[in-house]
């Protein structure tokens, strides 16, 4: 295409030359110069009334003490009680370590797997090239409805996987999966893994597709295995793309809810609650306002040290 | 670049195999659907098919319809609102240089990041001393909040890509800024932002945690209206199949025409 | 038709100098060529002309006007973009069609003028297709049908031909070059090809970290570079530039002696002598001693790479040269066509030769 050799072109040169990559610098019209801010003026109003202003009130929130049930009005200001509650609760460290260790299997598993699957698929042809557009499908459900369905399949009378994990497994034939800690925390990550691997091999695949084909040739006619070329110029190369998916696969698996809602919700006992679930439930179960506020806040700080991080790492490539 | 014989029939075997995981859970739920509750119950592979249960769930108790209907009005609104917010902001980030550009792209950035539960307590309890509680305006508000940062780095990515020259070229011809960004931006930007907008709808679409708190029983949509199907004899697993039917066939349909540019969306560019 | 005057104009980002200031006159009609390696500024002095940069000082005047605070749009003025700027998802026919559009002319005349430019251009036949569809060089024509169209003061060609394949390149460089003097537009032409530069240009303006190295008709700029940089960019192949002394009138470096020169005696002198100028010879005989390094035949003419000392020396010589490579050469300088800059400061030493070059006859 034209238009994009061009752009790519033009952003190429301006970044060997060392010049500023050009913008429009409009000539000195008032007018202008304010339309600009015009026009992001409006979506900035949305972010600012929609993310910033809530996250303001969820932490002035987090230091008073309000029992929706008791009292319709927040309650008076208790300071750090609320966090000290937090680190000091048995069930508060019991769902941070599931988070930490669901976010911990369910990114290299992921990683893994898409890596694989993206290295197979980016050859390319009739078959590869068929099942790669299959793999937005797990996008297009609803995490709810993801939840919902692998309940079904893992229902101990008529799940199509207990059944087949049954006849593969003779241990685990007739056992309900979702009564079962150890096993319903594995359902849990299989359904999130199927959910999210085919949206991370699509960036790999994009990312493979992206490297520059002559090293590796170059390799090929020198007599390099497949196994070396694939680890010492292949995933070198993908490293860039390979942190950008670990990095989206942990604040999506952290931010992780509808799933563990529908599937098990967060049982058997609390073998399957995470942080985000355990704030839900002292916000909507409990109606404990200012305990959930601050059990959430304290999962913004990691998720911010993650954006920052993503954000330097995209910023430093774009441009 | 072609293999040996016998590992590349392993490999296809393996690509094979992928695709099965992947349709598996989406076609045994499409399946379902259409199977009566006791070929569900007895695992049926081979069935005689149904519609029975798209019947049922438009009739009370369930009135399908109903989510269906505010599914998609949500949706639908949400869609209208952000998708043109979004686009003035993204052309504007693109081809200006404005004081705090790069704080304001950031902020965007890392609200996408937050977890939903943060911020719906406060959206909870605002919402609830207005009295708009269950209705359709505070699911359509608080949708917007997720999907506007996600459409303006998505469309900025297109526009990104079009040619300042194209632009440039236009002003020298004749073009005020504004038939500038009527004649040439938009026609160009035309194939992204409706990308973005297929996107932002199927996002919205999708969406559960918001919904779950702030409807009751008026402005419930699809996903959550799922749980309705939870009988006293347990789940209703075909009814709940036809439903989760009805919520992913058309989500199916539309990613299926955008997902080429599927991965400069997600990535913000940052995989070329 | 209008002149283009730049009064004390000049660009700079931050710290970064991208055009020094300086002034620049464009005469009515003429067809200035600037040129300079990447980022030497060129494009940038284009694109204040154009108002598509500001400038950071100085008055830009187009006709009898000042521009500086005039939109693109109201300068009267033409645009020939390097990667053409068509419009994608409009026909040729509607490409051409817009700057007559947005001005507001009406149909009937729009169509005309359009099947003129598009005749003047040779692409009569393509209205209906859209750029996607054509070829690099189609897409240029649509480009310059454009610009054409509505007959502005001036034209501005930002490399229009740098995109093209190297035979398409000479085509359509005829093509400018007679469109230009049938229409009688003041341009204002950007390149990096010097033979594009010579070939076109009433005038060549050189640039180099945007100062203006010398601004001359080509033939002025082939004979007499006004220092090092214009030397070594005008010419293909390139000047042969040798760094030695000038002792008593005698050029010497290793392997060089060239006496008559120059006058009296300097340190730090770098000689220009130009590949056609240079003849071959006995070993012994000549201005040079070297031995061939390799020999590239033209078609018309075979090049000599020597080995002169530490530099290497281009010779054109005619196509019965039988030397293979390592064999010893002489080489003999046309001693009309000499040229001495001054090692340091890369300026020309004109006081020092013993005589002017001569122009050659016919410009």
């Amino acid at each position: 295409m034209d238009t994009v050799a061009g752009a790519t072109t033009t952003a190429r040169t301006a970044a060997i030359l060392a010049v500023p990559p050009r913008r429009f610098v409009r000539l000195p019209d008032l007018r202008d110069n304010q339309v600009k801010y015009l026009l992001v003026l409006p979506a900035m109003l949305v972010v600012a009334a929609t993310a910033i202003w809530p996250l303001a009130y969820s932490l002035l929130l987090s230091f008073r003490s309000w029992r929706l049930a008791r009292s319709p009005v927040p309650g008076p200001f208790i300071g750090g009680t609320n966090y000290e509650q937090a680190f000091t609760t048995s069930e508060f460290w019991l769902s941070v370590g599931n988070s930490a260790l669901f976010v911990l299997l369910s990114v290299a598993a992921t990683t893994a797997l898409a890596l694989g699957l993206a290295l197979l698929l980016v050859r390319g042809g009739l078959l590869r090239r068929s099942v790669q557009s299959l793999l937005i499908l797990p996008f297009a459900m609803s995490p709810a409805l993801v939840g919902i369905s692998w309940r079904f399949l893992f229902n101990p009378e008529f799940g199509l996987f207990a059944a087949m994990f049954g006849t593969l497994i003779p241990p685990l034939a007739g056992i309900n999966w979702l009564s079962t800690p150890a096993l319903a925390f594995s359902a849990l990550l299989m359904a999130d893994v199927w959910a999210w691997t085919p949206f991370m091999t699509l960036i790999l695949i994009g990312g493979l597709a992206s490297l520059p084909q002559d090293t590796i040739e170059a390799a090929q006619i020198d007599g390099s295995p497949a196994w070396r070329i694939l680890f010492g110029i292949i995933i070198p190369q993908l490293r860039p793309v390979l942190v950008v998916v670990i990095i989206l696969k942990t604040i999506f698996a952290l931010k992780q809810f509808d799933v563990i809602f529908m599937l098990t919700q967060g049982g058997p006992g609390h073998a399957t609650q995470t942080l985000v679930y355990y704030a839900y439930l002292n916000g909507f179960k409990y109606y404990d306002m200012g305990y959930a506020a601050a059990v959430s806040w304290l999962m913004v700080v990691p998720m911010l040290g993650l954006t920052f991080l993503y954000i330097k790492f995209v910023f430093r490539r774009a441009a | 670049m072609k293999r040996k014989g016998g590992w590349g029939r392993v490999q296809d075997g393996l690509v094979v195999l992928a695709a099965i995981v992947v349709l598996l859970p989406i076609v045994w739920i499409a399946l379902a659907a259409f199977k009566t509750s006791v070929d569900v119950f007895e695992l049926k592979l081979f069935f005689t098919p149904t519609l029975q249960n798209f019947a049922t769930i438009f009739e009370p108790p369930y009135l399908i319809h109903q989510k269906l209907l505010n599914s998609a009005i949500v949706s639908i609104c949400v869609v209208l609102i952000s998708i043109p917010l979004a686009t003035c902001a993204a052309y504007s980030f693109s081809r200006f240089r404005m004081r705090g550009e790069r704080a304001m792209l950031v902020t965007i950035l890392a609200t996408q990041f937050v977890p939903a539960v943060v911020i719906v307590l406060p959206f909870f309890l605002m919402f609830r001393s207005l009295g708009m509680l269950d209705t359709r305006p505070a699911l359509i508000l608080v949708d917007t909040a997720i999907v506007m940062p996600f459409a303006v780095w998505m469309i900025k990515g297109f526009v990104d890509g079009i040619p300042l020259e194209t632009e440039e070229a236009a002003l020298v011809d004749g073009s005020t800024r504004l038939q500038v960004l009527r004649r040439v931006v938009l026609p160009m930007a035309a194939p992204g932002i409706i990308t973005a907008a297929i996107f932002a709808f199927i996002i919205s679409w999708n969406e559960f945690l918001f919904a779950l708190i702030l409807t009751r029983r008026d402005a419930v949509t699809l996903p959550v209206g799922l749980q309705l199907f939870n009988g006293q004899e347990g789940m209703q697993w075909h009814l709940l199949s036809a439903a989760g039917l009805l919520i992913m066939a058309p989500m199916i349909v539309l990613a299926l025409l955008v997902q080429k540019h599927f991965v400069q969306g997600m990535t913000m560019g940052a995989v070329r | 038709m209008a002149q283009v005057i730049l009064k004390d104009v000049e660009k700079t980002w931050a710290s970064f100098v991208a055009v020094a200031r300086q002034s620049l006159t464009v005469a009515d009609g003429e067809f200035l060529v600037l040129l300079g390696p990447s980022g030497c500024g060129k494009t940038t002095t284009m694109r204040m002309v154009a108002g598509l940069e500001e400038p950071s000082g100085g008055e830009i005047w187009i006709g009898d006007r000042c521009v500086n605070n005039v939109m693109p749009k109201d300068r009267d003025i033409a645009m020939v973009f390097q990667n053409y700027g068509l419009y994608p998802h409009l026909t040729v026919g509607e490409n051409i069609a817009y700057p007559l559009r947005v001005r507001g002319v009406n149909r009937t005349d729009r169509e005309a003028r359009v099947a003129e430019a598009a005749r003047k251009v040779e692409l009569g036949n393509l209205l209906h297709r859209r750029p996607r569809e054509l070829s690099g060089g189609q897409r240029q024509r649509v480009a310059l049908a454009r610009a054409i169209v509505r007959t502005p003061a001036v034209f501005l060609m930002d490399e229009p031909l740098s995109n093209l394949d190297a035979k398409l390149r000479v085509t359509m460089r005829a093509e400018i070059k007679h469109l230009q003097a049938e229409l009688g537009i003041t341009t204002i032409y950007v390149t990096h090809d010097q033979i594009e530069a010579m070939t076109l240009a009433y005038r060549v303006a050189v640039m180099k970290n945007g100062v203006v190295q010398q601004i001359a008709p080509p033939a002025e700029v082939y004979d007499r570079p006004a220092n090092l940089f214009v030397a070594g960019f005008i010419g293909s192949p390139p000047m042969n530039l040798i760094t030695g002394n000038l002792v008593d009138g005698t050029f010497t470096a290793p392997g060089v002696a060239l006496p008559g020169a120059g006058t009296g005696s300097r340190d730090g002198v770098v000689l220009g002598v130009r590949p056609e100028c240079l003849s071959l010879c006995a070993p012994g005989d000549g201005h040079m001693a070297g031995t061939v390094f390799t020999t590239e035949l033209t078609g018309e003419a075979v090049l000599v790479t020597a080995q002169v000392g530490p530099a290497r020396v281009i010779a054109r010589t005619e196509r019965g040269f039988a030397e293979a490579t390592g064999a010893t050469v002489g080489l003999r300088a046309d001693m009309r066509q000499l040229h001495l800059f001054d090692a340091e400061s890369g300026l020309r030493l004109p006081e020092m030769a013993s005589r002017l070059p001569e122009l050659v006859p016919g410009e």
